[in-house]
């Protein structure tokens, strides 16, 4: 007996590859002679067997021609793909060959599957035998997909982009191609239908409005939830129980689509989408035409470990370079070539550090859909409008970033925008506009969101303040201050709850997040006409910029970004206060003092502060000051895990780096000391 | 800690016959299983690190790796050797209850030799009450008429990842 399922995944295959022949080019003619081969093989005897001999042996007589497909070459492979079907599914298809042909003029349009299934099919996953490939489509697919969301995201915009068309349609492709090889059929399915629909767009036949746009990216969203669930089972985090998902009914709705032909959906559907009006300063371009360059994965522990050594070496060098200068009798050459040593080993420094970044466009890219979902669930018309998405920085640090930035660009969309009729009244353009922005700045990364909304409202700001007990009444309170209250945890000035946001769950979720990455948060205003906040974080959460101090024998490192200022202070700066410790006198006002020889327990310190340097440090609104011995330098220093051992038994202790002379520093955790609640058991 | 139970360490931590790395530690004769160890290295510059146990002496820089060095002879109560001309630092791998691997540097007198141990050298270790702290081990060597200890490395971690470290509450 032949193996119909491998037959129906060969046929799968087949219709493939067809959406991709067309009359004067050559393209697929091996695949499909393979393929058709394939299933003469398998079928053995009877019909199909026959049908695909038949149809082989043309393939092979128009391969040994060596031209192209003529359009009568296309008409007659779809002729025979209606053929096999019918062969090998016949009840269900039957009454449809004769209706695909018509549409073989269409060289690409793949002749319709047969009807969608009422009831959803149940997708059942071979672990056993497609583990791997499995693991493969699903880190494929999610590639395929995102690709198509930002594709269709930009079609919104210019519908009539032919290389956006394009690589959304083979993104859909090879999606369905991967599908129908490991037997995935209602996903199978359901791609091929959007591909279709895709395929009419492409070829002129169909405008690509909002209800097309809407209807690619909820297939896109039901293909992705199809992965996911792929993705659990094959990582053994769920069983491997068959699932199904809504596929019929969305499947359906494409053919509906595609059937329907062109007419019937541009009179339907007149043109609702913003098209006209896409501003061309939009500057989407070329995004989903960047060039893709060659990359290879590899394990981040291998990459940290270059690091490492790379560290090592430049230390290393370091150590050659000063002992050459103290000896007397110098060899040019020799002092040369060490030089030059140091040279590259600065370079390839560089480089390793550099081996880490990314430019940030994954993380914009993301938001554009947040801006249309949001957007539309609210009727704004929201555009988004993004800068510097080269911009590059760690890996890491753009997953990071990607909450707080969705958080953000919720709440401006949500709360910034208002709805178009109040935006005409006021005399803005309807459509609404969210700028994010992206760019270096002295070691850091800055992202700005900026929307061109009501602005905040220091009224209700404020009065939801006093109502929350944050802040007196009567108190007066500059703009920063008050703006700052809405980084309060539970703080929330929308008037009504939404979907999105209005929750209290906010901005101080967000300030959190920023600051565990050792960033900060502004924000400013100007009511009427917008918002703007800023985030500035670092670019890597491997290195930080820190101030080097010394305290007794030892040396500390003080992340420079909680650093506001240090002095040396003056008589009469410093004073106790009873039972609350010492506190500093800084230009009026008075700050906690914490010895760090005390609480660290390091000998040898300085214990007139006189005779030391007072650091200032911040984190969110508490500030502390710090009494060191003297300042070194500062400098960037790669940060290094202490372990489990050490964090547990000194949590103010954040991490460890190497410094110039190839010892340890320790790296202070200043959120850790300046939180209230910190204190060791036993601390007097 | 000594009144930790015994029961469920004597199941996990039975001498296994194989090579073992001999050292001294405060003038007494241990050994350690090769598998564990990763190097052993000239004693470095040690940065202290505040607030850790005593016997931990601080943190070293291991060709760019940050690794925590022990001085075991603090925890057992060992006397100082009067030279530390031939002291070594041997890097072993320990794994933590959680099945996470940490590299930790071990100071010791000296270090012997590589001896292979079988089955009929080993013995389980004797019990002298709860008094003497013999949870480290896991089990004794006879070499002729010599007899070295077989420390139980991941248990000396385990005693720092628990919930007591050290008196040092956050």
């Amino acid at each position: 007996m032949s193996d119909q399922s491998l037959l129906n995944r060969l046929f799968a295959s087949l219709e493939g590859e067809l959406t991709l022949v067309s009359a004067g080019s050559d393209q697929s003619q091996f695949p499909i002679l393979d393929l058709l081969g394939n299933m003469r093989d398998e079928a053995r005897e009877g019909d199909l067997a026959e049908c695909a001999r038949n149809a082989a042996d043309r393939m092979v007589s128009i391969i040994e021609s060596g031209k192209p497909f003529t359009a009568d070459d296309v008409a007659w492979l779809q002729d025979v793909t209606a053929e096999l079907r019918s062969i090998l599914a016949p009840p269900a298809s039957a009454s449809k060959p004769a209706a695909a042909a018509p549409q073989a003029a269409a060289p690409a349009a793949p002749p319709e599957a047969a009807p969608a299934p009422a009831a959803d099919m149940s997708v059942s996953l071979n672990l056993e035998g497609d583990g791997e490939l499995l693991r493969e489509f699903v880190t494929e697919s999610r590639e395929h997909l995102n690709n198509i969301e930002q594709g269709v995201l930009v079609l919104e915009e210019r519908p009539d982009d032919a290389d956006t068309l394009n690589s959304i349609f083979r993104a859909f492709h090879t999606f369905k191609g991967g599908a129908g090889f490991l037997n995935l059929i209602p996903i199978n399915r359901l791609a091929h239908a959007l591909e279709s629909t895709l395929d009419l767009a492409r070829q002129h036949k169909l405008r690509v409005d909002r209800p097309i746009v809407e209807l690619i990216l909820r297939g896109r969203d039901l293909l992705k939830l199809a992965v996911d669930e792929i993705e659990v089972r094959v990582s053994g985090s769920r069983p491997n129980e068959p699932f199904s998902l809504a596929f019929a009914a969305l499947t359906a709705e494409a053919l509906a689509v595609v059937e329907g032909g062109p007419a019937a959906v541009v009179i339907a559907l007149p043109k609702a989408a913003p098209a006209p009006e896409a501003p061309a300063s939009a500057p989407m371009p070329e995004k989903s035409a960047a060039q893709p360059t060659a990359t290879v994965k590899v394990e981040t522990s291998k990459l940290d470990s270059l690091v490492d050594l790379v560290g090592e070496l430049v230390i290393s060098q370091s150590l050659v370079a000063q002992d050459l200068t103290s000896l007397s009798r110098m060899d040019p050459q020799f002092a040369r070539n060490v030089a030059q040593i140091g040279r590259v080993t600065r370079e390839l420094q560089r480089v390793s550090m550099s081996l880490r970044m990314a430019p940030i466009r994954g993380a914009f890219q993301k938001m554009a859909r947040v801006v249309r979902d949001v957007g539309a669930k609210q009727g704004k018309e929201v555009r988004l409008v993004t800068e510097g998405d080269d911009t590059e920085l760690d890996r890491n640090m753009t997953e990071e970033l990607t909450d707080p930035l969705m958080h953000m660009i919720r709440n401006a969309v949500d709360h910034g925008i208002e709805m178009p009729d109040a935006r005409v009244a006021h005399g803005k353009p309807a459509v609404g506009c969210v700028h994010l922005r992206a760019h270096h700045q002295s070691g850091s990364i800055v992202v700005e969101i900026e929307d061109d909304g009501e602005g905040l409202s220091k009224e209700r700001i404020l009065a939801k303040a006093v109502e929350k007990g944050l802040a007196a009444p009567d108190a007066k309170l500059s703009e920063d201050e008050i703006f700052e209250f809405i980084f309060a945890a539970g703080f929330s000035t929308a008037q009504k709850v939404t979907d999105v946001s209005g929750r209290g769950v906010g901005m101080d979720v967000v300030r959190r997040n920023v600051e565990r990455l050792r960033g900060q948060v502004a924000v400013s205003s100007t009511p009427g006409k917008g918002s703007l906040f800023k985030l500035i974080v670092p670019l890597t959460l491997a290195i930080i910029d820190g101030l080097i101090v010394k305290i007794g024998a030892e040396r500390f490192i003080i992340p420079t970004l909680s650093v506001r200022e240090s002095f040396r202070p003056q008589a009469g700066m410093v004073s106790t206060v009873q039972g609350r410790g010492e506190i500093v006198n800084v230009r009026g006002r008075l700050i906690p003092l914490m010895r760090l020889s005390q609480l660290f327990g390091v000998e040898g310190a300085a214990t007139d502060p006189m005779a030391g340097v007072i650091v200032v440090v911040t984190t969110g609104t508490a500030v502390k000051c710090i009494l060191v011995d003297s300042l070194i330098n500062r400098q960037e220093v790669v940060i290094k895990n202490v372990g489990d051992l050490v964090r547990r038994a000194n949590p103010a202790v954040a991490g460890a780096a190497i410094l110039g002379d190839g010892r340890v520093g320790l790296i202070i955790d200043v959120h850790v000391l300046s939180s209230s609640s910190f204190a060791y058991a036993d601390a007097a | 800690m000594n009144t930790l139970v015994s029961a469920p360490k004597a199941e996990t931590a039975k001498p296994v016959p194989g090579k073992y790395l001999a050292f001294v530690l405060g003038g007494e004769s241990y050994a350690i299983g090769v598998m564990h160890v990763r190097e052993i290295i000239r004693p470095l510059d040690v940065t202290p690190v505040p607030r850790m146990p005593a016997y931990i002496q601080g943190v070293v820089n291991l060709r760019g790796k940050v690794v925590a060095i022990f001085d075991l002879r603090i925890k057992f109560g060992l006397p100082m050797p009067e030279s530390l001309d031939r002291a070594c630092v041997i890097v072993v791998q320990a794994h933590s209850s959680s099945g996470a691997t940490t590299q930790i540097g071990l100071i010791v007198d000296t270090v012997e030799e590589v001896v292979a141990l079988g089955a009929e050298q080993l013995d389980d270790t004797p019990s002298f009450g709860a008094s003497l702290g013999t949870e480290y081990l896991t089990g004794m060597a006879r070499i002729g008429s010599t007899v070295k200890m077989l420390l139980n490395i991941d248990r000396i971690l385990e005693d720092e990842s628990g919930p007591a470290a050290g008196s040092f509450g956050l």
